[in-house]
């Protein structure tokens, strides 16, 4: 299934008239990930805060591109990958929209987990862990449990990102 | 990679058409035509009210019922003269320029200013193609500037007809005959052709102006100097057997030839001529020293081209003038075609 | 469709050649980068594929097999030479019925509308208004002509950085929406990443460096280790570039093997992909250094002829 960019049946000045994505792309230069999959990340993102429901259009190619100023080739390789995802889809003449969920949890246990970070913070703080240190052990725990056997690799796909590969 | 919105269907192939391109030239050079008209308008209006004030005169003189400019047809004439042929003098001379100045200065910016400023470098790479534009630019003015020419040089003929009619100059004179029937035109327009030329080689405006005027000064200076006096051989004759009356024919030499059918040298005339005013004595007229001179077979040739030559001249200088344009105007659109960026 | 396909391109001004056996084949429906330093022959090779300069050797086709400078050429290219020239006595109206006068093509409610959106009022002289409207105001133009490719020299050198993104913005979104190709020429990379399909390096007249940008991106990776096994490495494979950095050298190298095999391939080596700036400067460094024409050019290089 190829994704379909809107085209300019809504009005020649771009305009989406009551059709317009809830959410906006915007790009971080310096942060080292490939561009295409900051896009996939911010929707990613933007789906787990609940900004993005299912059936909800995604931005159009050429509103991403006119904001951005990014090859359209960019949105589009980000389009597939959420395609590939499970997480979009393309409906023809019309854009794309958003497909499928996260698998998140319920609001109930997002309270509940958050919470426990609350605490966790609380507590790390107590023992005299300032942000970064608390960021660090974090970030590190985190590896550790995703990094086990049987779990999927980092992104590190098309363009060049500055990841050390050892 | 992406789908193709709907284009307009591709335009058919004919080029872009002639009017629209020169609405361009038009535009572009509105404020150059301004200003060449105006300097047109003012001189023609000067002109006009000039011409009629003389006419005014002389109608007032009754210079209107003379044939033979002899007797006090003659003095009223002179009294008309004294009081215009000076301006009248000044005005043909400083309208000599005025041809060359117009072709150059709407001709030298034409390509030149596109070529110096670097446009040329949008021009060339739109749609119509380099050569169409430049014709474009080139065809309507130069119709412009020669239809102008020719209307100003009705003008100027109608103003100066008073002195013709009373013999003053010739119509082949080069000071009025630059001025009037087709030449003016025909020099404004090699002007032109010139300073457009001069542009596109030169690519720059002022440097343009400055070679084609300085070439179209020489080119006339050597037509009038040198080469209109042998469009047609020139006739030979007696001073007294020229045409008494008519329009002044157009003396190009003038000597004397002794008894022995020589031409007679500087010194010699002058040598005669003071043997005739001793002869003559100090209250003898003109018509007793030509008596005199006569007798003694002293007689004066001219050499001359006949007002009625006035308009073969005219077709002559204007047809080489015309041809000459052309060939200018064909060297440009070489130029352009084959300059690179 | 080859946007612009040339054999042996060469171009000389005077005595010296600006372009020399510039052989390339650019790919249609893409953004493509033309990138070099001051001097390499960039706007030459804009210009002659424009039509506004005639190859001095080779041959030069645009827009699949058309002449440079046909009428048919003409009609479908938009150029846009450097410092985007204007008729800047004219106001912002009638710059456009200029254009629209000279061209068979012309969308007149697009060029308003842009224009309308940009806030350039229709009534200013081009003179008047600033770099980046003047810019924005010869894009509009090209693109109101409605062409299949679009070329601009350098359009970015004139411009501070928020027209510089709002000229790019305004491009890419006429690539999204017309399917435009695009060839822009540039000296400064860092803003050519985000947007360029496809890569050209000239230097010195020649062509470097020519492919697709995830092609060259995937094709070459910095590897980092000790400069005593540096020509066993090159043994393996094409070094564009040596780095020496003490102990230690940084040699940007050829290869198409997928970055995890690093460890067996190249033990006590480090290695990681590259980024389009740090490969294009590799490669200015090293004169010698040339990527292979892409394969396309196989068949044409076959039956190309030299003039000249």
């Amino acid at each position: 299934m190829t994704i379909d960019k809107q085209t300019d049946g809504a009005g020649r000045d771009g305009s989406t008239a009551g059709r317009r994505s809830p959410i906006g792309f915007r790009l971080d230069p310096a942060s080292g990930v490939p561009v295409y999959l900051q896009l996939v990340q911010q929707v990613e993102q933007a789906m787990r805060l609940g900004y993005l429901k299912a059936g909800d259009q995604l931005p159009t190619v050429k509103d991403t591109v006119a904001a951005l100023a990014i090859n359209p080739n960019t949105v589009l390789k980000a389009y597939r990958e959420l395609e590939h995802r499970g997480l979009a889809g393309g409906r023809p003449g019309q854009g794309t929209f958003v497909q499928g969920s996260l698998g998140q949890p319920a609001l109930p246990q997002q309270a509940e987990l958050r919470r426990g970070l609350l605490s966790w913070l609380r507590a790390a703080e107590a023992a005299g862990l300032d942000e970064a240190g608390a960021g660090a052990l974090f970030g590190s725990v985190l590896r550790d449990f995703y990094g086990r056997p049987g779990q999927a690799a980092p992104d590190d796909r098309g363009r060049a990102g500055q990841q050390d590969v050892a | 990679m992406t789908t193709l919105t709907a284009v307009p269907p591709a335009a058919a192939r004919r080029p872009v058409p002639w009017p629209r391109l020169a609405w361009v030239t038009w535009r572009q050079h509105r404020a150059a035509l301004a200003a060449a008209a105006g300097l047109l308008a003012a001189v023609s209006l000067y002109l006009l009210i000039e011409g009629l004030l003389m006419r005014g005169t002389a109608a007032s003189l009754g210079l209107g019922r003379c044939h033979l400019w002899a007797g006090s047809c003659a003095e009223r004439a002179a009294l008309f003269q004294d009081q215009y042929l000076g301006v009248a003098g000044l005005t043909t001379t400083l309208l000599q320029a005025m041809a060359g100045l117009i072709g150059v200065f709407l001709g030298a910016p034409l390509l030149g200013r596109e070529l110096e400023t670097g446009t040329f470098r949008f021009a060339w790479t739109q749609g119509c193609g380099r050569a169409r534009w430049a014709l474009a630019k080139m065809v309507p003015l130069a119709a412009l500037v020669t239809g102008a020419g020719l209307a100003f040089s009705l003008l100027l003929s109608w103003y100066y007809q008073p002195f013709l009619a009373q013999r003053v100059t010739s119509p082949l004179d080069p000071q009025l005959f630059d001025l009037t029937g087709a030449d003016f035109a025909a020099w404004t327009l090699t002007a032109f052709a010139l300073g457009v030329f001069a542009g596109t080689l030169l690519r720059r405006v002022v440097p343009a102006m400055a070679a084609s005027l300085a070439v179209w000064s020489g080119l006339a200076l050597a037509t009038v100097l040198y080469l209109r006096k042998h469009y047609l051989a020139p006739l030979v004759g007696h001073t007294l057997a020229l045409p008494r009356h008519g329009a002044l024919p157009w003396t190009l030499h003038r000597w004397w030839v002794g008894p022995d059918g020589r031409p007679m040298s500087a010194s010699e005339i002058f040598a005669v001529s003071g043997r005739m005013k001793n002869a003559v004595g100090p209250r003898g007229t003109d018509a007793d020293a030509a008596r005199w001179l006569a007798r003694h077979h002293y007689a004066s040739w001219v050499s001359y081209q006949p007002a009625s030559r006035f308009w073969p001249f005219q077709l002559i200088e204007g047809g080489w003038l015309l041809a000459l344009a052309l060939l200018l105007g064909a060297a440009t659109i070489w130029l352009i075609r084959r300059r690179a960026a | 469709m080859n946007v612009i396909e040339s054999h042996g391109l060469g171009k000389r001004y005077r005595r010296s050649w600006a372009l020399r056996d510039c052989t390339v084949a650019v790919p249609g429906g893409q953004v493509v980068a033309l990138v070099g330093p001051n001097g390499a022959g960039k706007t030459t090779l804009l210009s002659l594929a424009a039509g506004l300069a005639v190859p001095t050797a080779g041959q030069l086709a645009v827009l699949d097999g058309r002449p440079a400078g046909s009428p048919e050429a003409l009609d479908r290219i938009a150029f846009v030479a450097q410092d985007a020239p204007l008729y800047k006595n004219l106001p912002a109206r009638d710059m456009l019925r200029v254009a629209r006068s000279l061209n068979r093509q012309w969308d007149q409610p697009r060029a308003e509308a842009r224009l309308a959106e940009l806030g350039i009022p229709l009534d200013r002289k081009v003179g008047r208004l600033s770099g980046g409207q003047q810019a924005q105001l010869a894009l509009t133009i090209a693109l109101a002509r409605r062409p299949d490719l679009l070329v601009l020299d350098e359009p970015l050198a004139m411009l501070d950085p928020l027209a510089r993104h709002e000229f790019m913005a305004a491009v890419m979104a006429a690539v999204a929406g017309d399917g435009i190709s695009v060839v822009l020429s540039s000296h400064v990379l860092a803003e050519l990443e985000r947007v360029a399909d496809y890569l050209i390096v000239l230097a010195r007249g020649q062509v470097q460096v020519a492919g697709e940008v995830d092609a060259l991106l995937a094709g070459h990776r910095l590897l980092t280790g000790p400069a005593a096994e540096t020509t066993q490495i090159a043994e393996r494979h094409p070094v564009v570039h040596c780095q020496p950095a003490g102990a230690q050298s940084h040699l940007l190298v050829r290869t198409g093997a997928p970055a995890a095999q690093a460890a067996q391939d190249w033990p006590g080596w480090q290695a990681r992909p590259v980024g389009l700036e740090e490969l294009v400067l590799a490669y200015l460094r090293e004169p010698g250094a040339v990527t292979p024409p892409p394969l396309t050019l196989a068949r044409a290089g076959a039956d190309s002829k030299v003039r000249g």
